[in-house]
């Protein structure tokens, strides 16, 4: 151990004495506020992990998860619904501070117990369950549930329990005794967190500087610095690659990627992201109640061909909502949406389709490939005899009565059923919330089930009855996971791991190097 | 001239109310900014919260009231989106966006004036014809097309010049290339109609008559006459682009203007910077057209004697 | 090629004359145009394909000639494997339509209380004035986007947004104009002799600014195709899978690099238009004009 931590070290000193790595990433989009917890857009994933720790780590070289400490060092039940927690002693923040059960206290409870209304907002999604941190010394915590917690781990390795200093955050408006809003929002401007580098400059929109922070508890940053700037343009992002301007550039589409491919100087790299790209039927609009319907809408989708043309056969086109990295709640045996538009054609007969006109909303750029897929699907639909139409708007119509279909994405928000189709279609979830699903007393007793079951074989027999009311009145249809790619100098040694969650641009140890020409 | 100064002064406080009310309702009207600001996926409970977070719910006429009073105490508010008062937000990308549209207009009249003039001196001979085609085709391209043209050949395939913001002088360049296009066609064409106009008139060939040189006789009394309507054409196109030409451009060159800034808050939905963006570009427009027209009465006497209002 | 020539059948003497008067360039210009303007009419029957209709297993082919091409599609195929010379004659259709309708509304719109103002003057003339400076002052493209945000992209509410965006011009030229024109000797004399506005509006100063309205119609015309192909670029314009020459060239922008051929043939559509109208207007303004006849 000691070896490895010298050679580490001595790496270390190497890198940084022999040329201070510095990088610049193009992104297509930066976010406009830093603040792990009240976050959970794809924008914002890509950049807390460098400058921010959870209690509990994960080894995100592995598909599974693999729970590792992080600031905190044990973890265990000490009762049913309570886990006590052994902090890392020696951690510091950003600002010097050293972080204190106080600190842990603090960040979990702005989430457990929130009353910042965009806090409350997410923690109501996920975190509902978790009701109180408490401080038993210096170096302990203990956090309590309402019901047995299946998901401990899961669930305390959230970005949105990320930890940030306490006395740091109530002191930068008004009163610096007490949280108010504002110190919330003025954090998000100025986030501190104990990650393996600080956030040196960050212009919301347009830019992130993140410089090595040398009193990191771990294995010491291999860049000295890293800045993520906002090039919005392809052509620019691509541009700037080749130019030199970026080292890395995000968002490359599956066409573009021949043309980097085509310079010897250039590489991508790219993975299936843990997300779907789905289609949203409402199943509240008059013309779609009849679930026949909407069943046919899904059915006369050929996502294979999508995929092939669209994604260069490399997005993954699910049979249920189920992602890999479930491990073993992952369950491709369901088979819960098919093409079939034999089936489809006689759907709608049955259920008397007299040719309305069904519309599919999209925003015209959000989604990779999202207005190509949209004016594909409604081309698919015209093939079955339905007449389809493409809205396009900036505008989040999925709460409107008058929206019919439209694409969204669910992501992995953590690894679990629970993380994607869990957080999107609860019980009075976003979903139902919007209006656009409808659930009974018999689908959230399954559901509950499905949440809560400690045993695995209980809580996979509950999901796979929630498939199945999925399929037989559909509100949703996974489209395909998208292949995401980035694009870099050859010498650059960079790609995402499997274990994180979608879009993180990870430059920690191990995470990025660079070619010794 | 004081009293013509002072009507002037008066048209830009009214117009400039004018679109402080015009710009706080139409934004209003299109769509509730929750929408956009917390997007996608929510409960209504949640939305409420949110709603009442940002302090939608109040009457939209106590909200417009409270937006007046922002004016008297210098509070413009928060941006929804980065939370951080936005005149701060507005004020940071007014330089990038100034320091451009004065490059694009120094190269367009460097280049259009001497063009123009060139072109109504020789308009029967090839070289006349030539400029007007060039002039033409100039206008004739997209600028985003221009610069996408132009990012491909000198960055991507020559690797001359930088794409990404305002860093260099070289930085520099093809932005305001692509800007100016447009505008170099557009004042080429009318610095040469205006001196068609005036090359024909009766002073001109009086002035000939006497003698003058040819060379005298455009200078002195053909730009000087043409001058008037070369000014209040760069006066409107130099606010129409401070307006909005250069959004496409800014994006392109991910350029830290106030055009990108604008564009991207009103999609969001993001009132308070849009209200106190679009305001503080309104503002520059009305000084820069109340300083045409001040310029172009000075220039034409007569105008100051014209019975108004 | 067509025959450009063509005179129209009520005044062919006058076309045959028109045409002798013209220069090479302007010759050029002339058959450009029409030749555009045929193949817009004529696109339901040149164009060998449906614009709209995919074919995803024939994505980003090249035109005919390169490699990989696909057999009948002459200018290759775009990101959804539709036909981009189909596409570009049927948007070429419609951008046409769109710049004729949206230019002549503005026209109509700002000549009219140019007008207005410029003759009654008083309170009408300030009231019109400042809202043409407030027009000027507020960037066109968030009107723009409000527009449409508020009213929907509808091929509709797209004329209007385009007949606004150039209003206020031809409202500042004409006022201007006329206000130099009524201090001209032989206005005032009118005006002395008792002759009612809208007589003098129609006899003495309609003639005199024809010129310079010409010349903002056919910058306007070409303004309005280029600001089309700004608004399909912030993805406001015309809604797919409709195609016009800015939507094409706005969409197909991320396909420069690895595609361009998706944007050329319209981006080629585009120069030419605006380049035969500026042409033509301009030859228009120089035959029109009075005292450059005179010289």
């Amino acid at each position: 151990m000691l070896k490895l931590l010298l050679s580490t070290a001595l790496a270390a000193g190497l890198a940084s004495g022999a040329c201070a790595q510095e990088i610049t990433v193009g992104a297509a989009n930066v976010s406009s506020y830093l603040d792990p917890g009240r976050d959970h857009s794809n924008v914002g994933s890509q950049f807390y992990y460098n400058a921010f720790d959870t209690l509990i780590g994960k080894n995100h070289d592995k598909l599974e998860a693999e729970w590792v400490p992080a600031l905190a060092t044990e973890w265990k039940l000490v009762e049913p619904k309570v886990m006590e927690l052994t902090l890392r002693d020696g951690v510091t923040f950003h600002n010097g501070e050293a972080m204190t059960a106080d600190d842990v206290v603090f960040s979990l409870n702005r989430m457990y117990q929130a009353d910042f209304p965009p806090y409350v907002v997410r923690s109501r999604d996920r975190l509902s369950n978790f009701l109180k941190a408490e401080k038993v010394d210096d170096l302990t915590v203990r956090v309590t549930v309402e019901k047995e917690e299946p998901l401990w781990e899961t669930l305390l390795n959230l970005q949105q329990v990320m930890i940030i200093p306490e006395d740091y955050t109530k002191a930068l408006t008004g009163d610096p005794e007490v949280a108010e809003h504002d110190d919330f929002e003025a954090f998000s401007l100025a986030p501190v967190g104990t990650g393996p580098y600080r956030i040196a400059e960050f212009v919301p929109g347009e830019r992130v500087v993140y410089e090595r922070f040398d009193d990191f508890w771990g294995e010491k940053a291999p860049l000295a610095k890293a800045t993520v700037q906002h090039i919005p343009e392809t052509a620019s992002r691509v541009t700037a690659l080749k130019t030199g301007e970026a080292d890395i550039v995000t968002n490359i589409a599956p066409d573009q990627l021949a043309l980097i491919e085509a310079d010897k100087n250039l590489r991508t790299v790219g993975s299936a992201t843990p997300l779907f790209h789905v289609m949203i039927m409402n199943v509240n609009h008059p013309k779609l109640k009849d679930p026949r319907i909407r069943q046919a809408l899904s059915l006369a989708i050929d996502r294979d061909t999508l995929n092939e043309a669209l994604w260069l056969g490399k997005a993954v086109v699910p049979s249920t909502h189920t992602l890999e990295e479930y491990g073993d709640l992952y369950m491709p045996e369901l088979k819960t949406f098919e093409y079939n538009p034999e089936k489809a054609r006689q759907l709608l007969k049955e259920a008397g389709y007299d040719g309305f006109e069904v519309t599919f909303d999209t925003h015209p750029t959000y989604y990779t490939n999202g207005l190509l897929a949209a004016q594909a699907i409604t081309e698919m639909w015209a093939e079955v005899g339905v007449k389809g139409r493409v809205n396009i708007a900036e505008k989040w119509s999925g709460r409107s009565p008058e929206m019919m279909t439209r694409n969204w994405s669910n992501p992995m928000y953590f690894a679990d059923p629970f993380g994607s189709f869990g957080v999107m279609w609860a019980p009075n979830g976003p979903s139902e919330g919007e209006g656009r699903f409808n659930t009974d007393a018999q689908y959230a007793e399954i559901w509950e089930r499905f949440r809560f079951s400690k045993d695995v074989e209980a809580r996979k027999a509950a999901y796979a009855e929630l498939m199945e009311r999925i399929r037989q009145d559909p509100p949703v249809l996974p489209l395909y996971r998208p292949f995401e790619s980035w694009a870099m100098r050859k010498d650059v040694s960079w790609a995402p791991k499997p274990g994180h969650i979608p879009y993180v641009l990870d430059f920690r140890a191990g995470s990025i190097s660079f070619a010794s020409n | 001239m004081l009293s013509y100064a002072l009507r002037t002064l008066i048209r830009m406080v009214l117009t400039f109310f004018v679109i402080v009310t015009i710009v706080f309702f139409a934004t209003r009207l299109s769509g509730n900014a929750v929408d956009f600001v917390i997007g996608e996926g929510m409960t209504t409970e949640d939305r409420d919260l949110l709603i009442k977070y940002y302090e939608l719910d109040r009457p939209i006429w106590s909200q417009y009231l409270a937006f007046l009073r922002a004016f008297t105490d210098g509070q413009f508010g928060l941006s929804f989106i980065e939370r951080r008062p936005v005149s701060e937000m507005v004020l940071e990308r007014i330089w990038p966006s100034t320091q451009l549209l004065l490059s694009a207009v120094g190269l367009t009249v460097l280049v259009s004036i001497p063009l123009g003039i060139a072109a109504a001196i020789w308009r029967k001979s090839w070289i006349g014809s030539a400029v007007m085609v060039v002039a033409f085709l100039g206008y004739a391209v997209p600028n985003f097309v221009l610069a996408i043209v132009m990012v491909l050949l000198f960055s991507y395939w020559l690797n001359w010049l930088p794409v990404v913001g305002n860093g260099t002088a070289l930085h520099f360049i093809m932005p305001t290339v692509a800007l100016a296009g447009v505008l170099i066609a557009a004042l080429t064409r009318f610095t040469r109609n205006a001196m068609l106009d005036v090359l024909g008139q009766d002073f001109m060939r009086t002035a000939r008559a006497k003698g003058l040189p040819e060379n005298a006789v455009i200078l002195r009394h053909g730009l000087r006459n043409a001058g008037i309507t070369i000014l209040s054409v760069i006066g409107l196109q130099v606010a129409g682009l401070a307006a909005s030409g250069s959004v496409v451009i800014e994006a392109i060159f991910a350029w830290p203007g106030i055009g990108d800034l604008l564009v991207s808050s009103a999609l969001r939905r993001d009132y308070p910077v849009l209200q106190f963006g679009v305001l503080t570009v309104a503002l520059a427009v009305i000084v820069i057209n109340a300083a045409v027209d001040l310029a172009y009465a000075w220039a034409d006497p007569r105008l100051r004697h014209t019975v108004k209002g | 090629m067509m025959n450009p020539a063509v005179p129209a059948p009520s005044a062919p003497a006058a076309a045959l004359q028109l045409w002798r008067s013209a220069d090479a360039i302007q010759k050029a210009a002339i058959v450009i145009g029409l030749s555009l303007v045929l193949l817009a009419v004529l696109a339901p029957i040149v164009a060998p394909f449906d614009p709209n209709s995919q074919s995803l297993i024939a994505r980003l082919r090249p035109p005919l000639g390169f490699e990989r091409a696909k057999a009948g599609h002459l200018l290759g195929t775009d990101e959804l494997g539709r036909d981009v010379f189909s596409r570009s004659l049927f948007g070429l259709r419609l951008t046409l339509m769109l710049a004729g309708l949206g230019a002549t509304l503005g026209l109509l719109i700002g000549g009219t209380l140019g007008l207005l103002a410029g003759i009654v003057g008083g309170r009408t003339e300030a009231s019109i004035m400042a809202a043409v400076d407030t027009q000027i002052a507020v960037p066109f493209t968030l009107v723009a986007l409000f527009l449409l945000a508020i009213l929907g992209s509808s091929i509709e509410v797209i004329v209007l947004v385009l007949g606004l965006a150039g209003w206020e011009q031809y409202a500042r030229i004409v006022r201007g104009e006329v206000r130099r024109l009524m201090k001209l000797p032989f206005i005032e004399a009118a005006r002395a002799a008792g002759a009612a506005p809208l007589r003098i509006a129609h006899r003495h100063l309609l003639p005199n600014i024809v010129s310079p309205l010409v010349v903002q119609f056919t910058l306007a015309l070409s303004n309005i195709v280029l600001l089309e192909s700004t608004l399909s670029f912030l993805g406001l314009g015309v809604q797919p899978p409709t195609a016009t020459l800015g939507s094409m060239v706005g969409i197909g922008r991320d396909y420069m690099p690895t595609a361009p051929w998706i944007v050329a043939a319209p981006a080629m559509m585009i120069l030419l238009v605006t380049f035969a109208v500026q042409i033509l207007g301009d030859w228009l303004r120089d035959g029109a004009d009075v005292r450059l006849r005179a010289r």
